[in-house]
This record gives C-alpha cells, structure tokens and sequence, in this order.
C-alpha cells in the first residue's frame, strides 16, 4: 500500500524538521548526553488502537503508530521535511476528541486513545479522498506516475467505492495551466493536490526559495510566482516527492510503466560521494536512474547528473575496437586484431616508456589489472589523471587524501570551513547535508575562497589562501577562527581543485595542520579507489619524458593531449565514451560504463561499493578488466585471475578496505600524515579558484554526462535563465 | 489383359524405358523416391526439368526433377517463381508461353534459399539502435 | 611502433563498420562469416556431404563418420507431439497421409524421453512456458526445436498480451523458424527438410577429433 517502508517514519526524531529545530537540537545534544549515561526523558503511554506503546514526549501520533506496525495514510507528510499538516489524509480519531485530528502534525499526550481503524476514521479518510479526487483528473492511463502514485493507490484502499461526482455536469474540474520548471521536470499542474513536498524540499534541503503557492482554496496554485525555470543541482528529487503525477520526470515521460521495468541496485559514479542508486531497465536499456535510500551517504536524494545524465550511457559509445588505418583515421577492427596490436606495442616498448593513466570513471578492478599489467612488464608508471602532491606522506597514507570522516557526521558538525571549494556543485548530495546542518544544528559554516552560492550563508573570509596558514599557525584574530576555536566538532573541508598547482602540497599540508588543530580534512573527486590501489597521481612528468606507449583507462579529463606526447608514441585508449581520450588514440578498446559492469568503486569517504550489472554492455564492448585480462594472456603474461572472484581476492591482497564493501575504514593516520607534511608548509600566494563556479558548469564534467543530451539542455536552459531571466 | 494387372506390368517396362534403362531408373528412384514418364514441359535456368502428365491424379501430375548438380542436395526453393505456378496449378501457361507476365529490369535472379551458408539472408534492424556509437572524426568528411 | 599497427590494420573488416552504423543485427552477419559453410553458386555440382575437402587422411575420415552419424540422426528425426494452439491442426495435416510426414523418418513420439525435436506448435503463453522449458530439458541431446508460426517466433497477434512469451525463443534455443499464420502443412514439411539439411551439416565426430 505504501510506497516508502515503515522504518523510515520512525527514523524522525534524529532527522527532524525546521518546526521542530529546537526540539531536535536538544535531541541531538541529548543523543550526545545519552552516551554519557545521562537519563532520558520519560516516555509516555499511549494508546493505538488499544495497543500500549511508549514513546518519547514530542512524537507524533503518526510516528507512534509507525512503532508498532500502524502505517497511517498520508501525503503531506514526509519524514525528511517540515510538516506541514495540509492534505488531511491522515486522520484519525482520538478519544475524548470531538473531532478527528491530524495524525502527522499532533504531538502525542499521555494516555491518548488513538483508533487508526474506527467507522470515524474511515469515514473521514473516505471523505478526505473524495475531496482530493474531486479536482483531480482521472487521467490515469496517460499519466506517468501511474502505477507508482500514492494517490492511485490511497484511493484503492481508502477511497469510497463508488461516486458521488456530479459536478462535471456544471462547473467541471479545476483545470491548472502548466508550469515550464525547466529541462528536467515535467508539470501537470491540473495533477497537484497541494501537498506541498516539493516547495519544502525546495526551501529546506535544495535551499532555494522558488516554489511556493499562490491564490488560495480552489484556485491554490503551486508554481514559481513568476514564470521561471526550476534551476537546482537537486531539482529532481521533487519528482520523487511528487506523491501524485503532477511533478514527472521530463527525459522520461511516456517511457515505460513500473511494472514493466527492472530495479538494479547500484552506485552512481558522477561525483565522489558516490551515491545508491537504482538502475531502472528495460529490454537491455537503462531508462532512469532513482535515488536508494542510504542513510550513511545520500539519505534519499540524489543529484541531477547522477539521475538524468543516464541517457548518455546511450549515446558517443565506443562499440567495437578501432585502429588507426595507414590513412591516420580510426577504423573498426575485430578484438583479435586490437588486442594483438595493443600486446605487440607494449611488448616492443621498452619498460620505462610504457605509461598507463587512469581517469574518474575507471573502477578498481580494471585499476588493479591496469597496474599488474603494467609492473609485469616492468614499469612503475601507473598514474591517476588528477594531480595530487607527492612530497610528505604522499598517497602512502589513505588518511592524507580521504574525508577522514563520515558524510553523516557532517551533520553533527557545529562549524564547517570549507577552502577554495564549492561543495555545491563539487558534491550536491554533501552540499545537502552541510545546509542540512546548517538549518537544523545551526552549524556555522566558513569559506575560503571564490564567493559562491552555496545555498546557506557564510562567513566569507577571502579567496587568498594566506588565511588559512594564519588560521594554522594558531595565531589569529580573525572573528571565524576565533568561533572555529570554540566549535567542539569542527571541520575543515579543502577542494580537489586547490591541490593542482605548484602550491598544492603547501595548500593541503596547511590544511592538515589547520585541521590536526581541529578534527577533519577533506578532498573531493573520484580517485580514492586508484590512490588505494597505488596509482600515482599526476602523470603529466611521465608523459613529457618521452614515452613510447600510453594506455590510457578512462582518462578523458583533458589533461592529456596529444602534442604533449612524442610522435612515434602509440596511445591504447580503453574506456566507454568517444571522447577526447578516443580521439587522441591509436588504438581504441571498447569498455564497460558502470551500469554494465559489477565493479567497485570507491567514495571520498573511502567507503568501497559495487555496482551491479543492469544491462550488457553494448556491441562488442567487454568488461574492462576481461580485456587487460585478455590482453595479458596475448603477450604472454597472463595475470592470474581468470573470474571476479580472483580477481577479487588480489584486490584484497592490495588493500582490504577494497572489498570490504559499504564500510568505511575508522582507524586514519591523521598525526602521521601531519608529521610528514608540515615540512612542507610555505607561504601561499596564489587566489584560490573552482572549475565549478555557476550551475551551467556543473551539468557536463565527465565523458557520461558530456554525451548526454538532457545535460545539454539544461546548460542550455540555465544560459537562457541568465541571459533573460523573466 | 487388364484382369491379370498385366497393363500395370507393361506400364512398368515402359516407365523404365522413357527414364533411361534400369540403371538410370534406380537412380532416379534414389534420388526422387518416384519413377513416373511424362511429357517434358520445359526447363529453366538452372537445369531442372518440368513434367506433365495427365494421366496421373490432379497434383501428382506434374513434376519437377532437379537438375544434377543439385545431387540430393535439393528443395522446393530452387524452383524459380515463374515455374512455381505451373507447377501449383496456378497457371497452365508455362513461362515461356505466358505473354502477360510482368518483366520489369529491376527484377533479380531467382536464388535458392541459402539458410546456414554464407549467403543467407539476415534481416536488417528497421528500429533506431539503442545505443548511438561513437563516430571518429574523419578528415575526409 | 607505427609499422606493426599499419601491418595489423591490413585486416580491417567491413561488416564492423557496417555493423556500427546499422545497429545490432549486423553482428549476427558478421559473425556468420566465420561459423557457417559457404554459400554454393547455382550451378555447382554438390556432394552428397556437405564439409569442405578433407586436408588430411584422418580429417577425411572423422568427415565420413560424422556423414554416416548425419544420416542417422536425420533419417529419423522424431518429434513431440507438443501441439499448444491452432498450428497444431496444421501440424496434424502433415501428419496425415497427404503431407505424410512418416516418409522422411518423422514419427511423432508422446514422451520427451523418446524425441529429438519439439515442434512448438502455437501460442506460447507464460503459464506454458515453464511446462515447455520442462519438456525440452527431459529430451536427450542432440536435440531441435523448429518454432512454428508467428505466436511461437515473436508472440504474433498475441505479442502484446499480458500472459504471453513474445517468442519461443525466449524459453529455449530455436533451429527453425517458420513464418505463417498458421504456417501450411507444406511449410512444416519444408522446416523439417531444412532441419534435415541443417543435421547434415553437424560436426559432432569433427570437433571430438579436433580436441
């Protein structure tokens, strides 16, 4: 009957809600109190349908009957946003009560009587689903929520089983003009039954005050005020909330019903937080892409490129192996012919010129071949696009380039400064939970850096990074480090993005002073899993130093060109998007994208998670560890791992937190990376700078979501938003 | 002499002797499982040869023998359309009698059904491909 | 470096890029190149056996054996009477004695046990399905399946149904396809021959010898 399992309803009193910001922060403190053996608040008695259940003063009825299996109808109510107490739905009735209350909105009281299944409470649900069907068209079969809409289903079980509309006959139904909200989601607003998730989830959690509602009783309308588009990194997520078809997902519309499709579970792999996600297919062919709940990483939620930039597994794939032709252009080839060239080139190569980089998308499996490949044949050159800096502790200590905490724990954070990075767009979904903390646990959040819009205010405290050395030095003044000074659980996040330049090493060995002074650093981009397995970042000396062979796993950054590279030097491009990794190739293997292939993945906490296969990978494109695999056997190095399984158990022989999949390691060496690196601690002098400043800079950043036509558009739509706003 | 089946008996001897001797009976008998004499109809391109007999019962009465090279390795398919008719009754006009029958230029050689050869016929995708590939950059273009 | 691709491009092939731009089904064209015989030209004399010429004493052997198993196995392809929806009328017809199928060594069998070719005459709905699935694994290798008429090739006029398998393809691996609605009598009979013609050509014996 219900769409989201009962668990989640009792999961609220650490959660909570902005109505309730006061009560949640003394529960949050008092959580921390509970630890310390301290007593809790007494619990009072009632009573749901006759069954006694104890719980803490402040619950909710509805809450209340969720703790003992009573799922209450609702569509106002969600767990994760304010309550707003306004589609009725979950009426009930309580003794001594001469009328029915709100179940979602009434805090209990001691010895309450609630009857969740009375003759009153019936009638009154029956009563509420015939007004909510009244303006409601019964579009049903044309409808894309259809069989998943909370509606289609209340009414089923709640709703009158015949009707009593006659009104059709004069006035009709309420008829709603549409809203143009953007690319992404598509309205039909006759469809709203004013629940008002999505100008909640708007406010609260995106952060943007867009939506809101307009006109009042019947002509109540849910719209942006004034025509505009919907532009946030988190917009889709209302699609999800919609508990009717008046909010759908554009991209997908009349595609597939539920029931037909397939639910993969999997990880997305479009930034480094690496969120659970469910790959919805059909007939070989992903069609959408929805949010799994995890509370440790991504709640419920999910950022835009992760869901919508799924049509571009659909689009620029490398099909079938490619050789260049004596003409100078790539040419399909078969396997056979591609895997012999590609052994036949790196075998002709002398050790030290073979060079292999890795890019974002590249999984731990193909990495860990990659690698035994490449050292088998004598060279040590394995890299990461990415730089990072070497000196001090290096990538020798996980703890140097980790979170070093958990994304959850961002919440119970009481001051966060974040330097030269804009979190936002770098990673929505911890984006999220910063305002999520920032609303909630009135966290006080600092930034260093370009001023961007984060969602949330902040103190802005330059973009020189000679403050933060200030800050490090444990001498200041400055009004923020005196608050960070005071903050019992602060935390210090640094962007991927300051660690490239000459000053990296300085940028991040500040940073981890800065942040051995306090608790937590931080850097965000996907390459965790190949600094695990011993990639080293930063190719771009090797490849100046004459290299005769380059593999190239991935890499599409653009970090790599061609006229940095000697001219006899043979490029072996293995990956899934023609990109600029392909086109600079002279040999291209076909791979697997991540909804193709069981592989793992590491996120910036260092949490391992794999993906799980939803559909094959298209043409003559393989698992991308079978052709390193394949590949070795050609040249007669045959790594020894023939299935997953194997190849597994290496994995774990390179590092055990690889597969040890969904934990995350505690233990870091935080104090030893520290040690290493304060030697290296100079004077700053550059102006920190993100690559992801505005939001048309964040819909196309990797080889996935450039082939992607919906992420075009909404480039698109936000250029047009800001040449001519109204 | 017809009460004794003594026709049947000369009907034989006759049949033998139309296909050719005993030798080239047997072999006909092997390859055809049917030994009958007829009245030569035609031939067509490729060598078999079209018969037609009355006195046989209507559907057994006309025939076709496959040309040699088929050896046993013949079927229904390598009779080319314009014989078929006349084969099934359609028409009783043979190819090369039948004024009327379109014959434009664009019509193509009859083949034969080339299932689990080379030549076979593989149906091409009318629907647009799920997955768009990645075209390399021509100069050429 | 440049030299060794330029000598291993010499065999770039034309179905792939073909096969690129025209989707998936090219594959399969490709791929025939390599597992099927060659087509015979119109005019070419044709042996009785179907392989190409031996290479070695041994190889013309093993050919001769595996003729002489063909024959066998052709000879007497027996099926199940596995009749689902109106093909089966038809599939009686060429039973009875006007098609009479039992010249060509063709007898119906009532126990999978006893067969070696499901003849998936009509409708294959969901509820069949596992039945059907059931029966082909109880029949002993080698075994055939011809799906006959358009239910069983792809669902047909019940394609859209909710109860029904869009193919008899999607339950078990499929030898012969014949197209109809029903397909005649005659067109079963022409399946059966082109799965004599495709017994001819197995290699049993020739791929033992070569391993």
């Amino acid at each position: 009957m219900f769409r989201q399992p009962l668990s989640r309803a009792l999961s609220l009193p650490v959660l909570g809600s902005p109505t309730r910001v006061a009560r949640v922060c003394t529960s949050a403190r008092s959580m921390q109190v509970q630890s310390e053996g301290k007593p809790q608040p007494e619990k009072v008695e009632v009573f749901i349908d006759d069954k006694p259940v104890y719980v803490l003063p402040g619950t909710t009825v509805l809450q209340a009957a969720a703790q003992i299996g009573i799922e209450i109808p609702r569509f106002c109510y969600h767990e994760r946003l304010a309550v707003a107490g306004n589609c009725r739905m979950c009426l009930v009735e309580v003794e001594k009560s001469p009328k029915p209350i709100a179940a979602c909105a009434m805090p209990v009281m001691k010895g309450m009587r609630i009857k969740t299944n009375s003759d009153l409470t019936k009638k009154a649900r029956e009563g509420i689903m015939e007004f909510l069907l009244v303006n409601h068209p019964l579009d049903c079969p044309i409808c894309d929520q259809g069989g998943e809409c909370d509606l289609q289903d209340q009414s089923m079980a709640f709703g009158s089983d015949r009707s009593r509309f006659t009104d059709i006959h004069f006035s009709g139904k309420r008829a709603v003009e549409d809203k143009d909200i953007g690319p992404l989601i598509k309205t039909i607003m006759t469809r709203c039954i004013h629940c008002t998730r999505c100008i909640r989830f708007a406010s609260e959690v995106a952060g943007i005050d867009d939506l809101g509602t307009t006109g009042r009783g019947n002509d109540m309308q849910v719209g942006t005020y004034v025509e505009k588009l919907f532009l946030s990194e988190l917009s889709g997520n209302i699609i999800d909330l919609c508990p009717v078809g008046a909010l759908t997902s554009k991209p997908y519309s009349f595609v597939a019903r539920p029931w037909e499709t397939r639910r993969i579970e999997s990880v997305d792999v479009m930034d480094a937080v690496g969120s659970n996600i469910i790959v919805t297919t059909r007939t070989n062919e992903v069609l959408r892409i929805l949010p799994k709940t995890n509370e440790e990483i991504n709640e419920e939620w999910l950022a835009d490129k992760s869901r919508f930039a799924c049509d571009g597994l659909k689009r620029q794939r490398l099909v079938t192996p490619m050789m260049k032709s004596c003409s100078g252009e790539l040419e399909p080839v078969e396997w056979e012919d591609a895997i012999c060239a590609a052994a036949a080139a790196i075998q002709n190569c002398p050790p030290d010129s073979l060079v292999a980089v890795a890019g974002e998308l590249a999984d731990a499996e193909s990495m860990v071949a990659l690698k035994d490949l490449v050292n088998r044949m004598g060279s040590e050159h394995v890299y990461t696009e990415h730089i990072f800096p070497l000196q001090g502790s290096g990538i020798d200590l996980r703890a140097a380039y980790l979170l070093n905490t958990k994304i959850a724990n961002v919440e119970e954070a009481d001051f966060i400064l974040l330097i030269g990075t804009n979190v936002r767009y770098e990673a929505p979904i911890l984006n999220a939970r910063i305002r999520k903390a920032y609303v909630h646990n009135e966290t006080e959040i600092a930034l260093v850096g370009p001023e961007v819009n984060l969602s949330y205010n902040y103190m802005h405290c330059g973009t020189s990074p000679s403050i933060v050395q200030e800050f490090a030095s444990g001498q200041s003044s400055h009004p923020v480090y005196q608050k960070m000074m005071k903050a019992k659980r602060p935390m210090v996040i640094i962007g991927a993005d300051q660690l490239k330049g000459p000053e990296g090493m300085s940028m991040l060995a500040t940073a981890q002073q800065l942040a051995y002074n306090l608790e937590i650093s931080l850097s965000d981009k996907n390459w965790e899993a190949a600094l695990d397995i011993g990639y080293k970042p930063g190719a771009s000396d090797a490849l100046q130093a004459n290299p005769k062979v380059v593999y190239l796993l991935g890499a599409d950054a653009g970090y790599i060109d061609r006229n940095m590279l000697p001219k006899d030097c043979c490029v072996i491009y293995q990956g899934h998007h023609g990109d600029s990794g392909a086109e600079m190739a002279d040999i291209v293997l076909p791979g697997a994208a991540y909804t193709e292939k069981r592989a793992t993945y590491v996120n910036t906490e260092g949490r391992a998670q794999q993906t799980l296969p939803a559909v094959t990978p298209p043409g003559r494109a393989r698992v991308d560890w079978k052709i390193i695999r394949a590949l070795s056997e050609v040249m007669g190095q045959t790594l020894p791992y023939d299935d997953l399984d194997e190849m597994r158990m290496r994995m774990c022989q390179i590092s055990p937190t690889l597969v040890s999949y969904g934990e995350t390691d505690t233990n870091s060496f935080m104090p030893e990376v520290i040690q290493l690196s304060c030697n290296y601690q100079k004077p700053l002098s550059c102006e920190l700078d993100v690559e992801m400043k505005k939001l048309s800079d964040y819909f196309m950043t990797d080889p996935i979501s450039r082939a992607s036509p919906t992420m075009a558009k909404c480039v698109q739509a936000v250029h047009k938003q800001e040449t001519n706003p109204y | 002499m017809s009460a004794f089946g003594l026709d049947k008996i000369t009907k034989l001897f006759q049949i033998i002797k139309v296909n050719g001797g005993i030798r080239a009976s047997l072999y006909k008998l092997y390859r055809f499982d049917d030994l009958k004499d007829g009245k030569l109809v035609g031939q067509d391109d490729f060598g078999n040869k079209y018969y037609e007999n009355p006195r046989y019962f209507f559907g057994r009465s006309r025939w076709v023998e496959y040309a040699p090279q088929f050896n046993m390795d013949y079927d229904g398919s390598q009779v080319p359309a314009e014989w078929f008719g006349w084969l099934h009754y359609k028409t009783d006009l043979i190819p090369t009698q039948d004024k009327d029958r379109p014959k434009y230029k664009w019509m193509l050689p009859h083949t034969e059904n080339l299932s689990g050869t080379t030549g076979q016929y593989v149906p091409y995708s009318t629907t647009r491909p799920k997955v768009e590939p990645w075209i390399p950059k021509s100069s050429k273009v | 470096m440049q030299h060794t691709i330029k000598c291993m491009i010499s065999t770039v092939s034309k179905t792939a890029v073909y096969s690129m731009q025209k989707g998936a089904p090219q594959q399969a064209f490709s791929q025939v190149r390599f597992t099927h015989l060659r087509a015979p030209g119109p005019c070419d004399q044709r042996k009785y056996s179907p392989f190409p010429k031996a290479k070695s004493a041994g190889q013309w052997v093993v050919m001769r054996l595996d003729d002489a198993l063909n024959w066998g196995r052709k000879s007497s392809v027996w099926p199940l009477t596995f009749g689902l929806a109106c093909c089966a009328v038809e599939m009686m017809h060429f039973a009875s004695p006007r098609y009479d199928m039992d010249r060509f060594g063709v007898v119906f069998r009532a126990s999978p046990r006893q067969v070696d070719l499901m003849i998936v005459a009509g409708t294959l709905t969901n509820k069949m399905a596992c039945a059907l699935r059931k029966v082909y694994d109880q029949m002993p290798d080698p075994k055939w399946v011809i799906s006959m008429g358009s239910c069983a090739n792809g669902g047909g006029y019940y394609h859209y149904s909710y109860s029904v398998v869009r193919g008899c393809d999607r339950v078990v691996p499929v030898d012969i396809y014949v197209p109809g609605c029903p397909p005649s009598a005659e067109a079963l009979l022409g399946s059966v021959l082109q799965l004599q013609r495709k017994i001819k050509r197995m290699k049993t014996l020739q791929i033992w010898y070569r391993k």
